[in-house]
């Protein structure tokens, strides 16, 4: 009798003080870490924030905070603008809180791809996206 | 007659079960909230972890873990990487700079309400005869983001050593990670992330995300 007892009070002990999680983090924190160990690796960086959004969308969760700007992000860097924005939109439809960043960043990115589209900058030679709005 | 045993049984098992529940979570003695609760910030802007270890990869690989726990306590919290690069596309690569700004000019210009500061004090191992000591510590610091005041704080100082006789679950994942030629530092700096945010406990209430916001003070 007392075993089972002694079982669920392990398991509300454990659950109280870790396990549970309000969001489906998926492997968020892991492909940072990745990233920061292996900044060369952009594939592996892009395919493990998208593998993020996909298993929360799927799952009919709220993708977690920040995610899908990371996502955005990544892609600005690689060039790919107009799915860039679309990301820092769904982050600030989702995410009220970030709407200041999420226009910054949207303004920006509608801004390169302006210039990109002017000056024919190939790919190569673009480096990473414009940093919070210049206050000159 | 052995029904009531068994219930009195079943009752002296769950009193058990509350107090290992309160040991691990809420030893800490009772913080003042009132700076944080007047605040009632929304969102969290994590920036970049300033390093006082000799590990130069320590800082960034310490922010990585920072948004989950950070998130799980109800708060939005911005793109710890984004945030880094813009903030390293302004001139601001060093995080000791960063950590030196003013918070309120910082919040305003990702429109943050508070703002987490995180230091490495500690992030080594050493091998000692067939022992290896492992010790990271951290110093976590939360500023308003209009009045740059302090919020909340917390040191957390996590340590493992090898011949400690297993260690339970987080003693396996750190010995299994240390047998190998270089220390893996993570499970035990999430560990360490986990245990000072927790609530009840060292931590701060929960944000407007989890459903205790607004009443879990009141407990």
């Amino acid at each position: 009798m007392r075993a089972p007892v002694f079982a669920f009070a392990v398991a509300l002990a454990v659950s109280g003080c870790a396990a549970r999680t309000t969001y489906h983090w998926g492997s968020y924190d892991e492909t940072l870490y990745k990233h920061y160990k292996r900044p060369l690796d952009r594939e592996a960086w892009v395919a493990g924030l998208e593998e993020t959004v996909l298993a929360a969308e799927q799952d009919g969760e709220r993708v977690p905070p920040g995610v899908y700007a990371e996502l955005g992000y990544a892609l600005l860097e690689e060039g790919q603008t107009k799915e860039a924005i679309s990301y820092f939109e769904k982050e600030k439809t989702k995410w009220p809180e970030s709407r200041v960043l999420m226009e910054k960043m949207i303004r920006n990115a509608q801004q390169r791809a302006g210039n990109v589209a002017g000056a024919r900058i190939p790919a190569s030679t673009r480096g990473p996206a414009g940093a919070v709005e210049t206050k000159r | 007659m052995t029904f009531i045993c068994r219930s009195a049984a079943r009752r002296l098992a769950l009193g058990v079960a509350l107090v290992v529940l309160a040991a691990g979570c809420a030893t800490a003695p009772k913080k003042d909230y009132a700076k944080l609760v007047a605040a009632q910030p929304r969102s969290i802007l994590v920036v970049p972890v300033v390093n006082n270890s000799v590990d130069v990869n320590a800082p960034d690989y310490f922010l990585s873990t920072l948004p989950v726990p950070v998130g799980e306590r109800g708060y939005y919290v911005f793109p710890v990487n984004l945030v880094k690069r813009l903030l390293e596309d302004d001139g601001l690569s060093d995080a000791a700079l960063v950590h030196g700004a003013d918070p309120a000019k910082l919040a305003s210009l990702f429109g943050a309400d508070a703002i987490l500061y995180v230091t490495i004090e500690k992030w080594e191992a050493k091998w000692v005869l067939v022992s290896t000591y492992v010790t990271v510590e951290f110093q976590y610091v939360l500023k308003d983001g209009k009045t740059g005041a302090t919020l909340w704080e917390e040191h957390q100082k996590m340590e493992y050593s090898s011949d400690s006789g297993g260690g339970g679950l987080l003693g396996a994942i750190v010995s299994a990670a240390v047998t190998k030629a270089s220390p893996n530092y993570m499970p035990l700096a999430r560990q360490a992330s986990w245990k000072a945010m927790a609530f009840p406990g060292p931590g701060f209430p929960a944000g407007p995300y989890r459903p205790e916001h607004g009443i879990d003070l009141k407990q």
